[in-house]
């Protein structure tokens, strides 16, 4: 573990330095903040609380091509990405940090998914700690924190003056190598700062949920009145799931132009009709209700009985996008309370 | 501005009229600048209801949002009423409702409320930031107060509103069975000076600003599915035998959605802007809408949503309709 600082003006010069990788990070576009590649680092921002879109397009975009082949012809042409593209995500919240970790557990369950594990295997997380948590996050509820660093191979504090950067692994050190002569090596000043911060940003968090026992409870809803309670306003829409960092699901469609085609697989989300409907018409989950109830159990009790972790992270996203106030703490407080 | 009182006491007088199965309005949110429409059942429930500028939402919306599953063999559908309460711009959508035949004017109550004006989060955010308590507000006069916890903010209209808002034509309701409260005076004008003010760029800069917008579109389809006039059961966009638009998302497949959504809104949009205020992307979808509303008005002096009399634009026929864009 190594402990460096650097002035504020040198982001840019640190950024530039990082020749070897493939860097993602923030950036402000069209009043989108997003994870993309950073061509040019005075492109990057650090003023968000959570970006728009989670990170989880860095490991798993929205649409991806998987292989391409010729219509009629029987060879394919194999598009994962090379475990050997060095990949660095420079930026992320813990929250989404965790997410990574969570959702590995199902790309890497009874099938290895080849492209997300290469990209998991191929990137350093370079952290970056909130110091203002936003009115809905609720990571501590779910074993995070603002500047945890679990999941994480180093970790950005911004001090104000200066970044304070710590280093949590091995990758994390070797990350710190390649940064140039922009890094300072930094003292207990520092580190007393960022842990004061953490500390604050802990208590700044102002929404919370106490999830034992929701797990177990789920099941026993299932025909329960809640779900038609909230679905009647829901309006079926993909914010909730696509805006999600540990929503996972994907659609798998073949596209093809004259000869040319390709096999794409992209996002998919429970709240949508079409995501049950089987080719005979019938549809498993007719209404918005048995839809909302799946994205809560996903994430409240079916996700933890097989992986053993709540697949949610806490985030807010879902609340802060919804356009009809369905608010997902409001969900679990009436599911505790049933 | 509306009592609240009398407004949960007519709520639940109508729900507990015998023909009458649901209501549509709006309660308290969780958090932040807007309400939580709702939809209850029982009479009792009224006393959640509220109406104030944070009852952004366009109710008329949740009629069409309604599942109509198959009725059980034997057992007869429920025809009894809905009730819904409406803004000037919500009662547009109704009034559209029933020009189109979505349903009867028989089969809904209509409880109207003059507005004057509601919140636009986006802007409330940048004053005061996301809040974890639900705010309050309400209109005085030009100024809009906003209550947040024990602060309490006065705005100009502009300041605070939602752009549809400072060019509302029509704050009262254009139709309604109950009036709440006062009518109120019109505040604004629309010049249509946004559409013209696109209109003046030119097609290089165009382009470039809607590849720009339609290449974050995620394609949640939150602007169809809060819009009161996308109630098709089965979306052309959506379906998958024909699939005319692929689900992969790109410059091109987003283009093709946005521009058929728009197109699908000609002489049907009635400016509620929901499409633009759920977009989490952040997407003016109202500049395509807005384009098209002025197109009608201007070639067929037609205006979508104002008298359940009238034929939809696009099932009618006027031998001096203009025709220059025939080819």
């Amino acid at each position: 573990m190594g402990e460096y600082k650097f002035s504020k003006e040198n982001l840019g010069k640190v950024l530039e330095a990082l020749k070897d990788y493939k860097v993602y990070a923030p950036q402000k576009k069209a009043d989108v903040v997003r994870f993309q590649e950073l061509s040019d680092p005075s492109e990057i921002t650090l003023e968000f609380t959570n970006t728009n879109v989670p990170p989880k397009e860095i490991m798993f975009p929205q649409t991806e091509t998987l292989f391409r082949f010729k219509v009629g012809g029987q060879d394919i042409e194999p598009r994962v990405p090379e475990p050997t593209d060095k990949m660095l995500v420079f930026g992320l919240r813990p929250c989404d940090a965790r997410a990574y970790s969570i959702v590995d557990k199902l790309w890497q369950w009874d099938f290895i998914d080849p492209y997300v594990k290469n990209r998991r295997e191929s990137s350093t997380i370079v952290g970056f700690a909130c110091s203002e948590p936003c009115a809905n996050c609720f990571c501590t509820s779910l074993g995070g924190g603002p500047a945890d660093e679990e999941n994480l191979d180093a970790i950005l504090f911004d001090l104000g003056e200066v970044f304070y950067l710590k280093t949590i692994t091995e990758k994390g050190d070797e990350f710190v190598q390649k940064c140039g002569e922009a890094l300072e090596s930094a003292g207990d000043v520092e580190r007393k700062n960022a842990q004061a911060q953490g500390k604050e940003a802990i208590e700044k968090i102002r929404r919370s949920i106490e999830v034992e026992g929701i797990s177990e409870k789920l099941p026993g809803l299932f025909n329960d009145a809640i779900w038609k309670e909230f679905s009647s306003r829901c309006l079926g829409c993909g914010i909730c799931t696509y805006l999600c960092p540990t929503c996972h699901c994907f659609d798998i469609q073949d596209e093809t132009e004259a000869l040319d085609g390709r096999r794409a697989r992209m996002w998919d989300t429970c709240m949508f009709a079409e995501y049950t409907l089987h080719a005979s018409g019938h549809n498993p989950r007719p209404t918005r209700a048995e839809r909302t109830r799946n994205r809560i159990s996903h994430k409240y009790s079916y996700f933890p009985e097989k992986f053993g972790v709540v697949a949610c992270v806490g985030c807010g996203r879902c609340i802060n996008f919804c356009p009809v106030n369905i608010d997902i703490l409001d969900i679990l407080g009436k599911v505790k309370e049933a | 501005m509306v009592n609240q009182e009398e407004l949960r006491n007519k709520a639940k007088e109508v729900l507990e009229r015998e023909d009458v199965r649901r209501l549509i309005g709006w309660k308290r949110g969780t958090y932040g600048f807007e309400a939580a429409p709702c939809v209850i059942e029982k009479p009792e429930e009224a006393v959640n209801l509220i109406f104030d500028p944070t009852c952004v939402q366009n109710s008329a919306s949740f009629i069409v949002l309604e599942e109509k599953l198959p009725v059980p063999r034997g057992q007869e559908p429920d025809t009894r009423k809905i009730a819904v309460m409406v803004k000037g711009c919500d009662s547009r959508a109704i009034v559209q409702h029933i020009v189109e035949k979505a349903y009867d004017r028989d089969d809904i109550v209509i409880l109207g409320i003059p507005c004057t004006g509601v919140l636009d989060r986006r802007k409330a955010e940048k004053v005061f930031g996301i809040i974890e308590k639900p705010a309050e507000a309400s209109t005085e006069g030009d100024k809009v107060i906003v209550k947040v916890g024990n602060e309490q903010k006065e705005f100009e209209r502009s300041e605070i509103l939602m752009d549809k808002c400072l060019r509302c034509r029509h704050p009262n309701p254009v139709i309604s069975d109950i009036l709440l409260g006062e009518e109120v005076e019109k505040w604004a004008d629309d010049d249509f000076s946004d559409v013209q003010e696109f209109e003046s760029k030119s097609p290089k800069d165009k382009w470039s600003f809607w590849e720009e917008q339609f290449s974050k579109c995620i394609r949640c389809y939150a602007c169809r599915n809060v819009c009161p006039m996308c109630y098709c059961i089965d979306c052309v966009v959506t379906k998958l035998r024909p699939q005319w638009t692929r689900r992969s998302t790109d410059i091109s497949e987003n283009t093709v959605y946005h521009i058929q959504r728009a197109w699908h809104l000609a002489g049907r949009c009635i400016e509620c802007m929901e499409c633009e205020r759920v977009c989490p992307m952040n997407i003016p979808i109202m500049t395509l809408n807005r384009k098209m509303t002025l197109e009608v008005k201007q070639m067929f002096d037609y205006e979508p949503g104002l008298d359940v009399e009238a034929k939809p634009l696009l099932a009618s026929y006027n031998p001096q309709d203009p025709e220059e864009y025939i080819m």
